[in-house]
């Protein structure tokens, strides 16, 4: 059956040898991609919420942990020391043991030594006015260098611990402390003390600090002479610590020397290792993130599931698989960029809302940027499912 | 096989399904269209003509047979060539029109064109162009869900002619309209056709619009039956 065609007055269509090149193929499917998601409002605030919520919660756990975290490396990072000498197995603060004295005179022989001064931290009982005794921390430093603390001074002066039986509280604890103030006396560990200076921000994971000068620290721990908990070293300038511990570590073979950065390591990896914190926030994270995911997941494939005829039709009239895909990675990539933006933005207030000596959520460059690029490859896997059905898809279906 | 053949398609078989649950929808068809001719596919329900249009679609592949389009074999090449065999050589009209819901008049047909090698500024001339030609002049940024039936088929004309393929393949254009525009969008399609030099096949059962073609094939039973010159033959 060849009939012949109908005369033609204009030239006939020739079959079409143009194929958008790569760019625009990406930047044609965006637009689909974008034009299908928008178009949808409900079904993007859906997605948009897992997102969100996975981003918020998320970066409310990682945050929180890590000033957590910081409350425990607080008095390593702020000491100001390159080198720590401690008992042997200390793997936080305040260290279980002492050393002797020997260290800190070994250190301060060492040519690349700046200085070396010894630190005392203890577990003090301040009498309250009400009858009551409530925990501190007791630091003792050298009154003179004030390397170990006390900083973050907020009124006061951190050499007034210099001066006798003179201490330096937390602003944190001030009430819970009977209503301290410059000035104000209390009994610890059984001697009088003055307020000299208030720190803000100083409260680790356990009791606030108090600081002290190193001599009155050790009557009021009641530490032997030759005892301290840990030797602080600065080294000479251009000297590197990390040659510096390890000459101290072939001189002092019975303790540990560490570099500060090693040391807050070690602290990390205690948290992490030694106790539920680590695994507590990271479950509560990890949940955080696996709803997020299958919002997304169920919402992309619904969103398919919806549009079969439109994704079909885009089959058949040539876009191919490999396309489609584009158009799933650009919406899977927008639900990311922006639900995260929006959750880190909700997370920041909630920081900002919250933020109290007592509780602070940290909430570092590295987890903003990181929390977008994990909720990026979140969205991306979470589109699989979706990708997955529209693979399958027939384009004859169209014709159905 | 003369190129002057828009679509060559011999023993053309389709079986869908296995063992006693196969069914036999196409037995061996064999289809002639010229370049250049307006071939409307008549036939009952369930007759095969909308399967065998998605062969020489390219978006179903035979069971059995060849099918070549402008001289190019399609049957039997690899799956991922089949989109650019569409690209290449067919502009789809469909039934329902089948437009993007979340793409305007302008962005569905230049969608199209850009898929083709257009660049964007391009893409959108031409665009407003072919709606022009077809009356929509002022509606290039409506949404589908703004237009009445005749004028989203209409939109679906532009899109199927966007970039001139040499093959359009319309099933039941006229379907979901009323008898004044089923006839309107079928002359408009047949006006275009005619201007761009298109080869149009047009399945359908809509007996008011057979007058407006070049040729009439008669499918039944998965075979063809015979055919018969429209209104417009020369």
């Amino acid at each position: 059956m060849t009939p012949q065609g109908p005369p033609r007055a204009v030239p006939m269509a020739k079959p079409l040898t143009g194929r958008a090149p790569l760019w625009l193929r990406w930047k044609t499917m965006a637009r689909v991609a974008w034009g299908m998601m928008f178009h949808q409002k409900l079904k993007l605030a859906g997605t948009l919420f897992g997102v969100v919520f996975a981003t918020l919660l998320a970066n409310q756990q990682l945050g929180t942990f890590l000033g957590l975290l910081y409350k425990n490396q607080m008095y390593v990072k702020n000491a100001g020391a390159d080198v720590w000498i401690t008992a042997p197995s200390v793997q936080q603060l305040p260290p279980g043991r002492t050393i002797s004295d020997a260290a800190l005179l070994t250190a301060r022989a060492m040519p690349d030594v700046e200085w070396a001064d010894g630190v005392l931290i203890g577990a003090a009982t301040m009498q309250l006015p009400s009858g009551g005794s409530e925990p501190v921390t007791l630091v003792g430093v050298n009154a003179t260098r004030l390397k170990g603390g006390p900083w973050n001074i907020v009124a006061g002066d951190a050499g007034a611990i210099a001066q006798p039986d003179t201490i330096i509280v937390e602003d944190a604890e001030r009430e819970k402390l009977g209503g301290l103030n410059l000035g104000s006396r209390r009994e610890l560990n059984g001697h009088r003390v003055t307020v000299g200076g208030i720190t803000w921000g100083l409260l680790p994971f356990g009791p606030s600090y108090a600081f002290a000068d190193y001599e009155f620290a050790r009557r009021l721990l009641r530490t032997d002479r030759d005892q301290m908990s840990a030797v602080l070293i600065g080294v000479k300038p251009g000297a590197d610590p990390q040659a510096v511990a390890a000459q101290l570590k072939a001189a002092l073979p019975d303790v540990f020397v560490r570099t500060g950065p090693e040391f807050e390591e070690s602290i990390v990896n205690y948290v992490l290792r030694q106790t539920a914190i680590g695994i507590t926030f990271g479950t509560s994270t990890v949940f955080a993130l696996i709803v997020g995911f299958v919002i997304v997941s169920l919402s992309m494939l619904s969103s398919v599931v919806d549009n079969l005829r439109e994704f079909g039709t885009l089959k058949a009239i040539g876009t191919t698989n490999w396309d489609l895909t584009k158009l799933l990675f650009v919406q899977s990539m927008t639900y990311a960029v922006i639900g995260s933006v929006i959750g880190l933005g909700l997370v920041t207030r909630v920081a900002g809302g919250i933020r109290s000596p007592k509780l602070a959520m940290l909430l570092p460059p590295q987890l903003v940027f990181g929390s977008i690029v994990v909720m990026c490859v979140l969205c991306v896997l979470a589109s699989s499912l979706a990708l997955l059905r529209i693979r399958k898809l027939e384009p004859a279906m169209v014709f159905r | 096989m003369s190129h002057s053949l828009a679509i060559d398609a011999r023993g053309v078989t389709k079986t869908y399904g296995d063992g006693d649950l196969a069914q036999l929808v196409l037995k061996g068809c064999d289809l002639t269209v010229p370049a250049g001719e307006f071939m409307m596919l008549v036939g009952p329900s369930g007759s095969g003509k909308t399967t065998l249009l998605s062969i020489l679609g390219c978006v179903l592949r035979s069971s059995d047979g060849h099918v070549h389009l402008f001289g190019e074999r399609i049957s039997g090449v690899r799956e991922s060539e089949l989109p650019r065999l569409r690209l290449a050589y067919i502009g789809f009209i469909f039934q329902g029109h089948n437009l993007i819901a979340s793409l305007t008049a302008e962005e569905n047909v230049a969608f199209q064109l850009q898929m083709r090698g257009w660049s964007p500024g391009d893409a959108s001339r031409e665009a407003r162009r072919l709606l022009d030609r077809v009356q929509l002049g002022g509606k290039y940024k409506r949404l589908p869900a703004e237009l009445s039936g005749g004028e989203r088929q209409r939109v679906a004309i532009c899109r199927a002619v966007a970039g001139n393929p040499p093959i359009i393949l319309a099933d039941e254009p006229t379907a979901s309209l009323d008898a004044t525009n089923g006839q309107l969008v079928t002359e408009l399609l047949r006006e275009l056709a005619r201007e761009q030099g298109h080869t149009v096949v047009c399945v359908t059962h809509d007996n008011r619009i057979f007058s407006l073609a070049d040729r009439i094939v008669r499918i039944e039973d998965g075979q063809i039956l015979g055919e018969g010159a429209g209104s417009h033959a020369a």
